[in-house]
């Protein structure tokens, strides 16, 4: 179904203007540069969004659209060319804010000589965590992402999906308040996915935050509360899912306890084209739509040059 | 051996005396204003001077308000423990292994007859040391941040609670424990290789009817010769000391049993020497006896010694302070060793070499004086000497007994004359080769000072590769460490042309001297003044520059006091405490530049 929407962006004031702002940023622009200082691509334009607490916000985009970049400018590791970014009030460039962050990279940038556990042991001691409290939290972490059998096996030896496995126990060692992850169901199996996707939703009912990046559009759609959708380093769509997928010229109907006489009415009209009526409402339509709906002007992967 | 002046200098006496403290805050001072300008320059390019101006101060105040004091020796030790973890599972053991196999083959190629073997030995093993923890630390250090870039496994670094300075402090250390373990183990293996290697026994060859004299098997390709004297505690117990060959001796006992002497030969003694000397300053007097501060120059023939001319009113003189029994170890002899070179202008007596004269005099009072000792000089080896505390000599012009404490000693000073006798012969003397031996040391604690200079050696390049990890490529930074390396070992040339004190003039002079084939002693002539002191100025620019890089890059050699051992001298405490100082101030220099490079950079930039 090719579906039209009438969702515009949205103010940077969210519907859940109440709760804490935990991401925020202003005018947020980067561009990179060769040795010289010359431009070479503009890889994000004046962003501005605010992700709240308790929420899963999800960073959409083709490839080149600038959601890597994004999450690099509020994790500090790139510098903005234009704009501030803040998480939990303080600059993104401020290492203590990372003391909250927890953050699974796109392919799980692990070092492959240590083994599971002395893994978690590591990156516990870099959160300062005390020598009792690292071991629980190791244990606890490597039974929920089902690495038990694994855990003195060196990482070089994990498939794929068990590299993510521990991507992300290393990512909530520091029982984060707020959780970036990045492409979080890559190399998954179904299973795995399914888990990974129930897990996200459990930390939200926690009262955690998520900002999640993906290409997996159906799993965006399940678990995002809010979505922004970039585009050649631009913010094309900033709302809530449903309102986002909510298809405005066409109406869905349901109905019930009508009168005879319109029911009829109805049924006729149905009938006449060898069908039954559910309901009348405005129908939905799926999130990879509104995504190819929106980029299907361009290639993906292409960004704007500098000149 | 050479042991320059500067290295018997007290602590405080280089720290304050000496300028080490003021050159360090200068140093410091000028590196950081340098630091401050580039950095701004930089920014200024990219940001404009406003922002530029507020970049660099930012992370001058983030380093000392917040990253400095908020450094977690947790978060330390976990990055440390990491570069430890990598270092050893990427088998940098095979150097144990490298350094195993060389000790096992070393004994082929050493010459068990040379003079000094335990200077062979200890030179060998510690240099084998010093060039393998250099390789290491060079190759540990300059591509351990790059490829954590390259891997990005910094990127889950970064986005923990993580400063720069622990990520800089983690790699040094633990690179640093790496080398430390490999060294602790290397020494150990050294130690048993030079105690083990210089051992050899003698038995008895022949001996004189009465049995108390005679002379040892040809072991080791060398023999003693000995002679026994009856124990006066012991009848019946005859003992000895052989005679002095390659620098060793060996006790000898004898004992009478049944009508026969049975011989005892001990092991060697006198090679794995740690003698503890006390340096004085060296001043010259002329031909007519006045005083100068050096002696006669007899060419190229040693630029380290200065002479004295045989015959004449020349004299060294040597000024020792603090000279006080209690230093010695004997109450009535006063240990002297001297190691003077002969200039021959003829042969002469050849068989029984150039003489001299030695004689104690009051520092201040040189009428003073005790009677000259005659002595013939021991060329190329160390000639220890024995002067009576109570020994004859004049005072007041009076010949008469004197009490080397008592009347020749001033406030602890006292000074030592040395003479030479031979007209037309000369004595070659530097500072150190005459001094009071004020005892031994230790031979294996004297090792460990000198591993602990490699230690040093070691962790400096460390520094200097992981610095240059903070902003360049691993092959890149090695290249850069490398030339570190070069310039701190090889440098002395280098510093030379660059302060202009090898003639010739600078690059751009020296390279039209080449095709004009100018001697480089010869006033360059061009025909055309201001050419040529347009050449000048441009060289001097170039000169200045290169001599101001020269100066920052740390002396890596210094901190090698392999010679010391080897050469059977205790390395003195201040001259340990202040290599320390200087690794210390070398590593709060580079850990800064680190600083400031991998704080601006974008860790997770292409």
């Amino acid at each position: 179904m090719s579906a039209t929407t009438e969702a515009q962006p949205e103010s940077l004031v969210s519907e859940s203007a109440e709760s804490e702002v935990v991401i925020e940023t202003r005018n947020l622009g980067k561009i990179y540069r060769d040795f010289w200082g010359r431009k070479k691509v503009t890889a994000l334009k004046a962003l501005d969004i605010e992700v709240r607490k308790g929420e899963i916000f999800g960073l959409l985009g083709p490839n080149g659209s600038g959601k890597s970049t994004t999450i690099k400018l509020i994790q500090g590791l790139l510098f903005p060319t234009s704009g501030r970014a803040f998480v939990f009030e303080k600059d993104a460039r401020d290492v203590t804010k990372n003391e909250r962050i927890g953050y699974l990279p796109e392919e799980s940038y692990l070092y492959k000589f240590l083994n599971a556990e002395e893994t978690l042991d590591f990156y516990s001691r870099l959160f300062d965590i005390p020598a009792s409290e690292r071991k629980e939290r190791a244990d606890k972490l490597i039974r929920m992402v089902g690495l038990q059998s694994a855990r003195r096996r060196q990482l070089r030896e994990y498939s794929k999906g068990m590299t993510r496995r521990i991507g992300l126990a290393q990512a909530l060692i520091n029982e984060p308040d707020l959780l970036i992850l990045d492409e979080p169901t890559t190399g998954m199996d179904p299973i795995g996915s399914r888990e990974m996707k129930d897990l996200i939703i459990r930390l939200r009912d926690e009262g955690k935050t998520i900002l999640l990046c993906s290409h997996q559009l159906a799993d965006v759609q399940d678990v995002c509360d809010r979505v922004a959708i970039l585009h050649q380093g631009e913010l094309r769509e900033l709302g809530r899912v449903e309102n986002l997928l909510k298809v405005r010229d066409v109406t869905e109907v349901h109905a019930k306890g009508l009168s005879d006489d319109t029911k009829s009415k109805i049924a006729d009209l149905i009938r006449n084209d060898g069908g039954e009526v559910v309901s009348i409402d405005n129908p939905t339509t799926s999130m990879e739509e509104l995504f190819l709906d929106i980029v299907q002007d361009d290639k993906p992967g292409s960004r704007p040059s500098a000149s | 051996m050479r042991i320059e002046e500067n290295q018997f200098w007290g602590f405080f006496e280089w720290l304050i005396f000496q300028y080490g403290l003021l050159q360090g805050i200068v140093v410091a001072f000028a590196v950081g204003l340098l630091g401050f300008i580039i950095c701004y320059l930089v920014s200024m390019a990219r940001n404009g001077p406003g922002e530029a101006f507020y970049n660099v101060t930012r992370v001058v105040y983030e380093l000392l308000a917040r990253d400095l004091p908020g450094t977690s020796g947790r978060r330390v030790y976990a990055l440390a423990k990491l570069s430890f973890q990598e270092a050893i599972r990427r088998k940098v053991l095979v150097v144990m292994a490298v350094f195993v196999v060389v000790l096992l083959f070393a004994g082929w190629f050493l010459d068990p007859g040379a003079n000094n073997i335990a200077q062979l030995y200890i030179s060998c093993v510690m240099t084998g040391t010093s060039y393998l923890l250099i390789l290491l630390g060079l190759f540990l250090s300059c591509f351990s941040i790059p490829n954590d870039i390259k891997n990005k496994t910094i990127q889950t670094i970064s986005t923990k609670p993580v400063r720069p300075t622990e990520m800089i402090l983690g790699r040094i250390l633990g690179f640093g424990g790496v080398g430390t373990v490999l060294l602790l183990g290397m020494g150990l293996l050294s130690y048993q290789f030079v105690t083990r290697g210089i051992q050899h026994s003698h038995e008895v060859e022949e001996f004189a009817a009465d049995g108390l004299s005679g002379t040892t098997s040809y072991d080791a390709q060398h023999e003693h010769t000995f002679e026994l004297i009856e124990d006066e505690n012991e009848p019946g117990v005859y003992r000895g000391t052989t005679n002095e060959v390659k620098g060793h001796v060996h006790q000898v006992t004898g004992r009478m049993v049944d009508g026969t002497m049975e011989y005892e030969i001990g092991p060697p003694e006198g090679l794995l020497a740690a003698r503890i000397p006390i340096y004085g300053s060296l001043q010259f007097t002329d031909r007519q006896g006045n005083l100068t501060e050096g002696g006669l120059s007899v060419g190229y023939e040693s630029e380290y010694q200065s002479y004295i001319e045989g015959a004449s009113l020349m004299s060294a003189i040597w000024t020792f302070d603090g000279v006080r029994q209690s230093r010695f170890p004997f109450e009535d002899k006063l240990p002297i060793e001297l190691s003077l070179k002969a200039f021959r202008t003829f042969k002469g007596d050849i068989v029984t070499g150039v003489q001299g004269e030695i004689y104690l005099q009051h520092p201040t009072d040189e009428r003073i004086q005790s009677e000259r000792i005659p002595f013939i000089v021991k060329e190329f080896a160390v000639d220890y000497r024995e002067i009576d505390v109570d020994l004859n000599g004049t005072k007041d012009g009076q010949p008469q007994k004197l009490n080397i404490y008592d009347d020749l000693t001033e406030d602890g000073q006292l000074k030592v004359v040395v003479r030479c006798r031979d007209p037309g012969q000369y004595f070659g003397m530097a500072a150190a080769d005459l001094y009071l031996k004020a005892g031994e040391s230790t031979f294996g604690w004297n090792m460990f000072k000198g591993f602990l200079g490699l230690w040093m050696q070691m962790m400096l390049v460390i520094c200097v590769g992981v610095m240059f990890s903070t902003f360049l490529s691993g092959p890149v930074a090695m290249v850069a460490t490398a030339a570190c390396l070069v310039l701190g070992f090889f440098g002395g040339m280098a510093f030379d042309i660059a302060s202009g004190e090898i003639p010739g003039g600078g690059p751009i002079e020296s390279l039209i001297r080449i095709p004009m084939q100018t001697g480089a002693m010869v006033d360059l002539d061009l025909g055309n003044p201001v050419l040529e002191k347009t050449i000048r100025i441009v060289d001097s620019g170039i000169m200045y520059t290169l001599f101001s890089v020269f100066q920052a890059i740390p002396s890596f050699e210094q901190f090698n006091t392999a010679e010391f051992v080897a050469y059977g001298y205790n390395i003195n405490g201040p001259l340990v405490a202040r290599h320390l100082v200087m690794a210390f101030a070398y590593f709060m220099l580079t850990f800064t530049i680190a600083y400031f490079f991998l704080k601006t950079r974008e860790i997770a930039a292409s």
